[in-house]
This record gives C-alpha cells, structure tokens and sequence, in this order.
C-alpha cells in the first residue's frame, strides 16, 4: 500500500500488541530466567547462587525428573488411545453411515472445553472411597467385598488420571481427524473402489497415509499439552474438601505429581521457592523445545 | 452387510460411546438434586426432588459474585485481545515495514513458548504494580495474544481485498478509518472465533488465579468451584450442584459456536 509518507502507520497499528508483550509476556519470561539463578522467597532479599537450582534439579529431592516420568507416562499410556478413538469416531462419523452426525460430534467434543478444574472434581466424586458411584456399582453387583481406595493407591490413582485423560481428550483427536478426512479427495476413493478393492483396503491404503500429517500434529500438540497437565490430576487428588479424599501433594507416593504441579507445589505450595521454582519453569521449557525439534523433523521430512 | 444393518450398528456404537462421554455429566447433574444423606445411602439415577433446597445453599454462598468475575474477566479478555489482534493483523497483513518478516517470525515463535514460563516473575511484576488486588492480571495474558494476532493476520490476507483499502485511501479515508470501516467488516467470522477461543481459555484458567488471587471477593468461577468445600463442607450435594452451574456456561457457549469453534481450533493444523 502507498504508506511511503507515512512510515509510523504500520508501528501504531502493531504498538498495542508488541508493547503489551513486551511488558507482560517476554520481560516476565527473561526475568524468570534471572529469578531461576537465585534463591529467593520472595520476601527477603535475593541471593545470586548461579546454576545451583539447575543442578538441583538432577537431585530425587526436586522431583524434577519423577514429575516429568509420571507426565511422560501419562502421555504415552493416553495418546495412542486417543488417536485410535479419535480417528475410529471420526471416520464413523464421516461414513455418512451414522444418523445425528453433529449431534455426536458434539457430545463427544463436551469433555474436552469443559473447565479442567471441573473435570478433575468431576472424577473426584465417581471415584470416591466412600460416596463414589464406582465403588457403589461394585460392592452392589458383589464383584468387591468393599470399596477399593482409588485415590489412594498408586496404582489405582493412575488408572483413574489416564481413564480421565482419555475421556477428555479423545473428542480433541476426533475433531482433528474429521477436518483432516474432509480434505482426501473423493475421487481417490472412488478409483480404488473401480478397482475393486474393499472399504477397509482403502482406508488402510489411501485414507491412513493421507491423514498422516494430522496424526503428526495430533502428537506433537499432544505431548506439548499433555507436558502442561495440572488441574486434573491435582483436584482428582487433593479434591479442596470434597467427598473423603486424600489431600497429598502429588497423589500417593507422588505417582501423579505433574511437572506443573510440581512446580507450584515448589513455587507456592508447600515451599516458597520462587528460584527453584523458575528453574523448573526453565527445564520444563527445554523438555517442550526438545520435543517440538524433535516433532517438527518429523513434520518436515514427512511432507517432503 | 446391506446399508441399513451397517447404518444402524454405526448409529448404536455411536450412541454407546455418547454414554461413555456423557455419564459423568449425568451423575454429576442428578447427584446435585438429591438430600445430602440421600447421597452417601444409595446409587442415585434419575433426578431426585431436592434441587431448590440444594439451589439456596449454593446462593448463599454469594456465587453470583463469582459468575461476575469471571465474566468481567473473560469479556474483557477477549475485547481487547480481539481488538489487539486485529489490530496488529491489520499491520502485518496490508503493510510493508523494515523487519516485517523477522518481526512476524518472531511472533509465532512465541506462539510455541508454554504459558508456565515466565509465571514466577509475572507474579512478582504484577505485585510491584500493585494489581494483584485486581482481576486486571488474570486478563493482561489474554490482551498480547500470539496467536490472536497470527490468525488475524492470515484471516485480513486472505479476505479484505486490497483495491477496496486503496480506492477508500483515494476518498480521503484516515488509516483509523479503514481499520475500522473497511478491515472489520470484512473479518466477523475470524472475530467471531477469536471470541470463542479467548473466552474459553480465560475461563477455564486456574493456575493464574490460584496464585495471584487472594480475595474470595475476586475468586473467579475455577476458584470458586474448588472453594464450595470449604464453604460447606458438610454439604456434598451443594458442592456438586456448585460444580454443575460453574460447568453451565460453557457447555452453552460450545453449544451455541461449536462450528465457529472447531474451526478455530483447526486452522493451521490442516492444510488448504
């Protein structure tokens, strides 16, 4: 456009957004990165202690790295699961052979806008020891003698957070895939059917393939949201009062602490370590970028 | 199989699996009209006749005030991010400036950057500011939205024609002027669900508020949802009714723009 006179145009439309960014997005994350080489409680004042929060990290103390294993786990035992669920409903649902299309689309998509906090309740309450519908459905068709401790043994617990996390996330991966299969062309379809091969033939050897660029994306987004997982877990485990539960950092044994969780835990729960706090921020952030690298080769060399 | 066994076994799996995503809701909807008591005594299925009673006890505990806050921080989170984004669209989108594309690629390389980042330190900037005692930080995250302003942007490329912006500029129309009169118009579906996505994100927050809100008078709907415990923690069938009403409004909205929704959460990831 003829803006040649007037060069500060652009500027003042950008201004709003790039001041706003600069003050509250990108200052707070630089100088997180000071606060994470030093050890500070946010009262007195700060101590400069180098790389000394970082090493810290590598210590079991930190639970640094147990928190980023339970999060792996969780992602790894979720995600497959999802993808399948996602792309079986999708490609159901995109047959034409199910009546109430949006209906469906709809129901299923539910879980995953709701409010997490809510979801993490949600699940509270079905499991508990006491008042939770699970054990009551149990102990009444006398498959137990009674109410199994969902919430309270490490094994359970986790059950119960990759059940949650599949029921919430499935629609997520659904929705993808519908967008993904409405851009395979028709007539691909059409001349393998010509040829006389059967639907499920040319599912696995048209429609599969074409949807791999979503499927990449689906695991990339996967792993990067599954990396920032808090409030699930951690209102299905401490519950804030509700029903019987147990009110632990991190669930039993913190076989569910999250990175997140255990950063707020370090930052502003059970300690007021902002430093190691930050630090913890930091490594998490290395952890996504090693990731996404790692994904966007993939992406890169699958489109090539 | 003929057509219509194959319909009806897809339409029945379908329905079978909506059970599955919908059996939480249902519980959780059919235990907030029973009797406290009633809860712990047996399995509860369909509606019992305690809503009203357990509708009090929510109201008592001032969770209107909670609804208010929560939609002064999401209305005011998704203007001015519109606004913001549109804005800046505008300028990567119809003009040319020294460091266009860098500043650009700098923009979606924050798109990448995870919220938790720079968390500590924003906590620490907002209590220097003295605005933790507000809801104004539980919406300055939203205002710079990254991808806001790369969704603005692809949105006024593709779809407000340029002619149209120059022979407006020969009429003597202001550059505030076509922003406003020529690019806006122009861009209701991209706003629409921009719209969508911010208010859901500044709704369903948690963390943020947890840590800078300390003022049950600025609780905001995730907060208030896990403080109906304390409120009345003899009240289980309250809690949940809370729980229930807190979850309302965005099953609403979703119901009402799920199109403009799924699209938004979409774009970029598929291609055409």
């Amino acid at each position: 456009m003829n803006a040649a006179n007037k060069r500060w145009v652009p500027f003042a439309f950008l201004s709003p957004y790039l001041l706003l960014y600069l003050a509250f997005g990108l200052f707070p994350i630089v100088f997180s990165f000071y606060v994470s080489l030093t050890s500070w409680d946010g009262i007195g004042g700060k101590t400069f202690v180098g790389w000394d929060n970082y090493k810290f990290l590598f210590n079991p103390d930190s639970h640094f790295f147990q928190s980023v294993g339970n999060t792996l786990l969780f992602v790894a035992l979720t995600l497959p699961v999802q993808i399948v669920l996602g792309l079986v409903i999708a490609t159901l649902l995109y047959s034409r052979w199910v009546k109430w299309r949006g209906l469906f689309q709809l129901i299923h998509f539910l879980p995953y806008i709701v409010t997490p906090v809510a979801v993490g309740l949600m699940f509270n309450l079905l499991f508990d020891w006491q008042t939770g519908v699970v054990n009551k459905v149990l102990l009444k068709l006398g498959l137990v003698d009674e109410g199994i401790y969902w919430l309270g043994e490490p094994l359970y617990a986790r059950m119960v957070i990759v059940l949650m996390l599949i029921w919430k996330g499935f629609g997520y991966t659904m929705v993808f895939y519908l967008a993904g299969l409405a851009n395979v062309p028709k007539d691909l379809h059409e001349a393998a059917q010509v040829d006389g091969a059967s639907g499920l033939r040319s599912f696995f050897s048209i429609t599969l393939p074409l949807l791999k660029p979503v499927t990449v994306f689906i695991v990339i987004t996967g792993i990067i949201g599954g990396f920032q997982l808090l409030e699930e877990p951690m209102l299905l485990l401490t519950g804030s009062g509700m029903g019987s539960s147990v009110a632990v950092i991190g669930g039993p044994d913190r076989c569910c602490l999250t990175t997140v969780w255990n950063m707020y835990d370090t930052a502003y729960g059970s300690t007021t370590r902002y430093g190691l706090g930050a630090a913890i921020a930091y490594g998490l952030c290395v952890i996504i970028a090693a990731f996404s690298f790692v994904g966007a080769r993939f992406y890169r060399g699958d489109s090539e | 199989m003929s057509p219509a066994l194959k319909k009806t076994l897809a339409t029945l799996t379908m329905a079978l699996l909506s059970v599955f995503s919908l059996l939480p809701f249902y519980m959780m909807t059919i235990m907030g009209t029973y009797r406290n008591e009633e809860l712990f005594a047996n399995i509860v299925l369909v509606p019992g006749s305690y809503l009203l009673e357990n509708l009090k006890t929510v109201a008592a505990s001032r969770f209107d005030l909670v609804y208010l806050n929560s939609l002064i921080v999401s209305l005011s989170s998704t203007a001015l991010s519109v606004f913001v984004s549109a804005s800046a669209g505008f300028a990567f989108a119809k003009h040319e400036f020294r460091h266009k594309n860098k500043i650009f690629s700098f923009v979606l390389l924050t798109m990448m950057i995870p919220g938790q980042l720079g968390l500590v330190a924003y906590v620490i900037e907002m209590r220097y500011l003295h605005l933790s005692g507000t809801l104004v930080p539980l919406i300055l995250p939203w205002v710079a939205n990254a991808f806001g302003v790369y969704w603005m942007t692809q949105f006024i490329r593709s779809s407000v024609p340029t002619e149209v912006l120059e022979s407006a500029k020969i009429d003597g129309c202001s550059d505030i002027g076509l922003f406003f009169r020529m690019v806006i118009p122009f861009i209701y579906p991209a706003i629409t669900t921009l719209s969508l996505l911010v208010f859901l994100w500044s709704w369903n927050n948690y963390l943020l508020p947890l840590i800078i809100i300390n003022k049950p008078e600025l609780y905001t709907i995730p907060l208030g949802i896990t403080s109906l415990g304390d409120a009345y923690r003899t009240d289980l069938a309250a809690q949940i009714l809370g729980l229930t009403l807190g979850t309302l409004p965005v099953l609403v909205l979703f119901a009402v723009g799920s199109k403009s929704f799924i699209r938004g959460l979409t774009a970029g990831s598929v291609k055409g």
